[in-house]
C-alpha cells in the first residue's frame, strides 16, 4: 500500500530555508490536505514529493521506497496543477492520454482507458474539443482525468480549484472527493483555502513559515487548535482571541481584561498574574446566560445577516471580534444586544509568550 | 421653437460622427499619435509617395519630360521583360536562391532557439547568444568583405583547409555552381541568430506547467520540445513563415552586388540586382519600374496565399 513519508524534509534556495524540517506519514488511501498561507511552503513541498524540486535536506518515501533521486516519471505520481497545465494545442481525448502514449501503451488500451476515464468525469462527449473550448470545471476534470487515467500510487494536487469561480469550486470539492472515494488512492492536496481543507480532508496539515503548526482530522483542529495561528487560521470566522491576565482563586481560573472577569477551564499550570490569551469560537458564544458561563459586556457594532445565520461584530480590548448566532428569520434583537455569554467548556486557553495552547476545551 | 427642436434632434450624417468621434478620440490619446507619427510618415514619405512614379511602368518616361508628360505605352515594357532572357533568368534565380533560403534559413533560428531554451547553464547560454547574434549587427559591406576573405583563393581560410587536407585550391566565389551555396550559407550565418530571438520570446511565453506536468508525466526533453514547446510556439512559427514567403522575392540586395561578378551572373542575378542594372546603369527607368511592380505583385499574391492557407489549416493569421 501507497504509504507517503517525509522526514525532516528540508528545503533551500540560497540561505533562504523556505521548508524547516517536515516529518509526515500520509498512510494508503488518505487524503491529507496541506493548507496554510501563501509562502508557507506547502506548493514546495508537493513540488518535492512530485520531484520538480530538488530535495535540500531529508528524505521522501513512497511505499518504503526512498525516491530523494528518482525522477519524477518513475516515482508513479500524478499531479494536477493549479492552471490544470492542458496542453492547448492537444483535444481533451489527447491530453488524457498524453502520459500513456508517452509510456508506449498500445494503442487499443489507450483508447479504452481514456474512454473509461472520460465516463467517470462526465467528458465522453468533449473528448474532441481543445482546451480552449471549455469550461473552467471542464478544464479541471480534463486534468484529473490525466492524473487518474495513468492509475497512480499518490494523486498530488496543488490548488486545483483556485482558478474556479465560487459556486464552481464547491461542486468541484464535491467531484474531488467522490472521485477519492471511488478510486481509494493516497492523495496530497494543497490549498490556501481552509475551507476546502475542512471539507475534503481525512487530515489536515498547517503548515506556517515552512514548519507544521499541526496535524489533525478537521474536527481536532477546529476544536483543539495547537497554538493562536492555527485557532485563527482554521474556523470561519476565525477563532476569537482575548489577550488577559490570569487571576487563580480557590473557585477557578479567570481571565481578567477590560475590568472583565471570565472564568476559565482549570488549569494547574497556571499562577496568579499569567500573561495568557483565551480563544472562543464565534459558533459557541451564547446570547442566552447558561451553567458556568460568564457574562460579558460588549456593544454591538454591525450586525451581518446571513439568513439563517447572522455575524455580530463588536470590539474587545480594541480588536475585532466576532460572534456567529441563529437568527430564527429575526434580527432586531441583535442590534441592541449588549451582554454575550461566555462558557466556560468552550474556551482554549493559550500562553501569550509561546501562543501555544495550555488547554484545550472539552466540547459537549 | 418647433423647427429649433427638429434641427437639434436631426442626426448627423455617419461621417460627421465618425469624425468628431476621431476628433474627441485624439484629444484624449494624442500621446499614442504622436508615438505613431515616425511610423507613418516614414511609411508615406519611403514607401507611399514612390509609388506615384510606378506609372512609368507603364509609359515611355523621359527624364527630360517628367513622370505626367511621359507617354503611356501599356504594357509594352513587360513584353519586354518577358522576352528578355536575363529577366527570366532573374526570376529564376530570385526563386531558387529565396526558396533554398526559406527552406535551409527559416529553419535554422527554430532550432537554435530551441537549442537554447535547452541550455542550463547561463553563463555559456549568454556567450553562444552573444555570438550567434553579432553577425547581424556588422554592415553588409563588411560581412562580403569577411566572405570575400575567407573564400579567397591563396589567402583564404577554407582553401587554406582544403589545401591542409590534399585538395586544390577553389576559386569559389568566380563558380556559378558555388554562388548560391555561399550567398545562402552566409545568410543564415548573418541573420539565424537574430531571428531566433522571436522563437525564444515565444518559447518563453509557453506555460511552464505544462513541462511541469510532461515531467511527472514521463516525457524527456527531446520529448517535450517536440510534443510541447513546438506545438506551443507553432503559431509564431507560421507567422513568421507569412511574413518570410510574402519577402520571397526580395532576395538581399546589397549583399549580392557585393558579391556577385559577371562570371556568376547566371545563378546570382536575381530580380533586384536586374532592377539596379537595368535603371540605374543603363537608365531604363521604365522598364526597372515594369520589373520592380511584377516583383511587387508576386511579393503580395504570396503574402495573400499563405496567409489564407495558414489561417485555414491553423487558424493563424496575419490579419
Amino acid at each position: 500500500m501507497s504509504t507517503v513519508k517525509l522526514k525532516n524534509l528540508v528545503k533551500r534556495y540560497g540561505n533562504v530555508t523556505v521548508v524547516q524540517g517536515i516529518n509526515l506519514e500520509v498512510k494508503p488511501k488518505e487524503f491529507v490536505v496541506l493548507v496554510g498561507p501563501s509562502g508557507c511552503g506547502k506548493s514546495t513541498t508537493l513540488r518535492m514529493l512530485a520531484g520538480l524540486e530538488e530535495i535540500t535536506e531529508g528524505e521522501v518515501s513512497i511505499a518504503d521506497r526512498v525516491i530523494n533521486d528518482v525522477a519524477p516519471k518513475d516515482r508513479d505520481v500524478a499531479m494536477v496543477f493549479q492552471n490544470y497545465a492542458l496542453y492547448p494545442h492537444l483535444s481533451v481525448a489527447d491530453n488524457i492520454a498524453f502520459g500513456l502514449k508517452i509510456r508506449k501503451m498500445p494503442k487499443d488500451e489507450i483508447r479504452k482507458t481514456v474512454a473509461d476515464v472520460a465516463e467517470i468525469l462526465e467528458l465522453t462527449p468533449l473528448l474532441d474539443r481543445r482546451p480552449a473550448d471549455l469550461s473552467g470545471g471542464q478544464r479541471q476534470r480534463v486534468a484529473m482525468g490525466r492524473a487518474i487515467v495513468r492509475h497512480p500510487k499518490v494523486f498530488l494536487f496543488d490548488e486545483p480549484l483556485s482558478n474556479l469561480d465560487a459556486k464552481l469550486r464547491t461542486q468541484m470539492r464535491a467531484e474531488i472527493k467522490s472521485l477519492h472515494k471511488r478510486l481509494g488512492v493516497t492523495s496530497v492536496y494543497v490549498t490556501h483555502d481552509q475551507v476546502e481543507a475542512m471539507t475534503l480532508a481525512d487530515r489536515i496539515v498547517v503548515m506556517s513559515n515552512g514548519k507544521i503548526e499541526q496535524v489533525g482530522t478537521p474536527m481536532d483542529l477546529f476544536n483543539s487548535p495547537a497554538n493562536t495561528f492555527v485557532a485563527t487560521f482554521i474556523g470561519s470566522p476565525p477563532m476569537n482571541l482575548i489577550e488577559a491576565t490570569a487571576e487563580v482563586t480557590p473557585e477557578g481560573c479567570y481571565g481578567l481584561f477590560e475590568g472583565q472577569r471570565c472564568l476559565l477551564p482549570t488549569l494547574e499550570q497556571l499562577k496568579d498574574g499569567d500573561e495568557i490569551i483565551f480563544g472562543i469560537r464565534p459558533e459557541y458564544i451564547d446570547i442566552e446566560p447558561t451553567e458556568n458561563s460568564t457574562e460579558i459586556n460588549v456593544s454591538i457594532d454591525l450586525v451581518e445577516t446571513l439568513g439563517s445565520e447572522a455575524l455580530l461584530h463588536c470590539k474587545i480590548l480594541g480588536k475585532p471580534f466576532v460572534i456567529k448566532v441563529e437568527t430564527h428569520g429575526q434580527i432586531t434583537h441583535l442590534e441592541n444586544l449588549n451582554k454575550l455569554y461566555f462558557r466556560q467548556d468552550v474556551i482554549t486557553v493559550f500562553d501569550k509568550k509561546t501562543t501555544n495552547a495550555m488547554i484545550a476545551p472539552n466540547y459537549k | 421653437m418647433q423647427d429649433i427642436n427638429n434641427s437639434l434632434s436631426t442626426p448627423d450624417s455617419a461621417l460627421t460622427k465618425q469624425l468628431k468621434w476621431f476628433v474627441m478620440h485624439f484629444k484624449k490619446e494624442w500621446q499614442l499619435y504622436l508615438m505613431l507619427a515616425p511610423t507613418v510618415i516614414w511609411f508615406m514619405v519611403f514607401l507611399y509617395t514612390p509609388m506615384y512614379g510606378l506609372q512609368i511602368a507603364f509609359k515611355d518616361y523621359s527624364v527630360f519630360k517628367g513622370i505626367g508628360a511621359s507617354p503611356w505605352v501599356g504594357l509594352e515594357h513587360f513584353y519586354t521583360l518577358f522576352e528578355n532572357d536575363q529577366f527570366i533568368r532573374a526570376i529564376k534565380n530570385t526563386v531558387m536562391i529565396s526558396g533554398a533560403s526559406l527552406i535551409f534559413g527559416f529553419p535554422v533560428p527554430i532550432i537554435l532557439a530551441l537549442m537554447f531554451n535547452e541550455v542550463i547553464n547561463p553563463k555559456f547560454k549568454k556567450t553562444a547568444q552573444t555570438i550567434v547574434y553579432l553577425p547581424h549587427f556588422i554592415s553588409a559591406v563588411i560581412i562580403a568583405g569577411i566572405v570575400i576573405t575567407a573564400f579567397a583563393p591563396s589567402t583564404g581560410v577554407i582553401n587554406l583547409m582544403l589545401n591542409a587536407l590534399g585538395y586544390d585550391s577553389v576559386y569559389f566565389l568566380t563558380k556559378p555552381e558555388w554562388f548560391r551555396t555561399i550567398f545562402i550559407g552566409t545568410g543564415i550565418w548573418q541573420e539565424a541568430g537574430f531571428g531566433s530571438i522571436v522563437f525564444l520570446a515565444a518559447i518563453a511565453g509557453v506555460n511552464p506547467s505544462l513541462y511541469e506536468s510532461a515531467v511527472v508525466d514521463g516525457a524527456n526533453r527531446f520529448q517535450m520540445m517536440y510534443k510541447i514547446t513546438i506545438p506551443c510556439i507553432l503559431p509564431t512559427i507560421l507567422i513568421m513563415l507569412i511574413i518570410r514567403i510574402g519577402n520571397i522575392l526580395e532576395v538581399g540586395f546589397e549583399m549580392i552586388i557585393m558579391l556577385y561578378q559577371p562570371a556568376t551572373y547566371e545563378t546570382a542575378d536575381v530580380i533586384s540586382t536586374f532592377i539596379y542594372r537595368q535603371g540605374l546603369q543603363a537608365a531604363q527607368y521604365d522598364l526597372a519600374a515594369a520589373a520592380g511592380l511584377f516583383n511587387a505583385v508576386i511579393a503580395f499574391i504570396l503574402v495573400i496565399a499563405a496567409n489564407t492557407i495558414s489561417k485555414r489549416v491553423s487558424k493563424t493569421s496575419l490579419w
